[in-house]
């Protein structure tokens, strides 16, 4: 009885996650063939699949470059969280005056959506002298809030007894923090480094404002420049998307045990 | 062997980087840019003095960018190819034009030898 309902459930869980799947399957279908999607009856299989695709993406548009741009502000924007969360994420975790305060002004900030804030971001960026530059790219995502409370739940986690006994041995705050903390941290480390990586791999519109020159372009940029060129090609576009999301994927999958570990550390007492 | 070898945080970029670097030793030892076939009749004897075009893909077009003939074996030769999608087109007097052929090419300027000639439709008498 209790395999039966083992089997019940997985074939179930097997089910559902065919149907979440199927949209990345028919993109990856569609990139390796050149089949019209909206060709009716649909084909499950793909029809003589090649990889010719990719190498159009490759070639029709600079490519290596937009993935180079897209890989040095992403490292900026993973590098700069864990470094400023971790000691926003510490600092949250003392008793200081005005915590209750900050910590209202970080929820309430997080209400406001970027987009309600690109412009006095644009004019910092502009005065600061960081536009068309890679760390003006990176700049709105150098610190962000939700992973400033993945470190705070972290570092709240690791028993005060331990802090206490390296401050005893004459270990800094700073210390505390990088010989202490961070190596117990590594679930919100990584949590941080998937969450920073995918919002700055994605970001749209904030490159689209501050890049003057296409040699500074990310690759959302360039799948926006593709589009407008091949637009009949249905096949090199999805081969795009694909070569856009799976440096993402691949950081998620290689961090995921950390991740889900670093999200739901906070969520349980005890 | 140290902890921090096995990590597949070292592993996998480890493993990407070594799968690059050969990828691109082998496009440095194939990308000579020549373009090799041979041309023959409906009966698939070769076919000398054709003329035979090479046309390059540039987005959504194909423009004409070699030309030369067949030798007497009715084979041709392009080279300093340096697209990685193409199209061949042959034709000779009296025997007609060939089809376009796509070739489609894994790197830039990657040597290729068509493994099936271009067949024209006419006849050699």
């Amino acid at each position: 009885m209790r395999q039966r309902g083992t089997f019940l459930r997985h074939a179930t869980l097997v089910g559902v996650s065919a149907i979440m799947l199927l949209p990345f399957y028919w993109v990856l279908k569609t990139a390796v063939t050149n089949e019209n999607i909206y060709a009716y009856p649909p084909r499950l299989l793909p029809e003589s699949p090649h990889l010719f695709n990719f190498v159009d993406v490759w070639y029709f548009i600079p490519f290596p470059r937009y993935l180079l741009n897209s890989l040095i502000v992403s490292a900026l924007v993973v590098a700069s969280n864990i470094v400023f969360n971790a000691m926003a994420g510490y600092a949250l975790t003392k008793s200081f005056a005005g915590k209750r305060a900050i910590l209202l002004l970080f929820l309430s900030c997080m209400l406001i959506p970027f987009q309600a804030t690109i412009i006095p971001a644009y004019l910092i960026t502009s005065k600061l002298g960081l536009l068309n530059s890679y760390l003006g790219l990176a700049f709105p995502l150098l610190s962000t809030i939700v992973c400033i409370f993945v470190f705070k739940a972290a570092f709240e986690a690791v028993p005060q007894s331990l802090v206490d006994a390296a401050r005893i041995d004459g270990l800094s705050e700073w210390r505390v923090i990088l010989r202490v903390l961070m190596p117990l941290s590594k679930a919100a480390i990584a949590t941080n480094v998937v969450l920073a990586f995918i919002w700055s791999w994605n970001a749209f519109l904030w490159p689209l404002i501050i890049t003057r020159e296409p040699t500074m372009q990310t690759l959302p940029l360039g799948l926006a420049r593709f589009l407008s060129y091949m637009e009949d090609t249905t096949g090199a576009l999805y081969a795009f998307a694909v070569m856009v999301l799976a440096p993402s994927i691949f950081v998620f999958l290689m961090a995921q045990k950390e991740f889900i570990r670093g999200l739901t550390s906070g969520a349980t007492k005890g | 062997m140290p902890h921090w070898a096995t990590s597949r945080w070292v592993i996998a970029p480890l493993a990407i980087a070594g799968l690059v670097l050969a990828w691109n030793g082998y496009v440095a030892l194939n990308d000579g840019g020549l373009v090799e076939g041979q041309v023959v009749d409906a009966s698939g004897r070769p076919v000398p003095n054709a003329n035979v075009i090479l046309l390059e893909r540039h987005f959504v077009m194909h423009n004409e960018r070699q030309r030369t003939r067949t030798d007497r074996a009715g084979r041709f030769r392009f080279a300093g190819n340096d697209n990685h999608s193409l199209q061949l087109e042959a034709e000779a007097a009296g025997l007609g034009r060939t089809e376009r052929r796509v070739v489609r090419l894994w790197f830039r300027a990657q040597n290729v030898r068509l493994a099936e000639p271009l067949q024209l439709a006419g006849k050699l008498p």
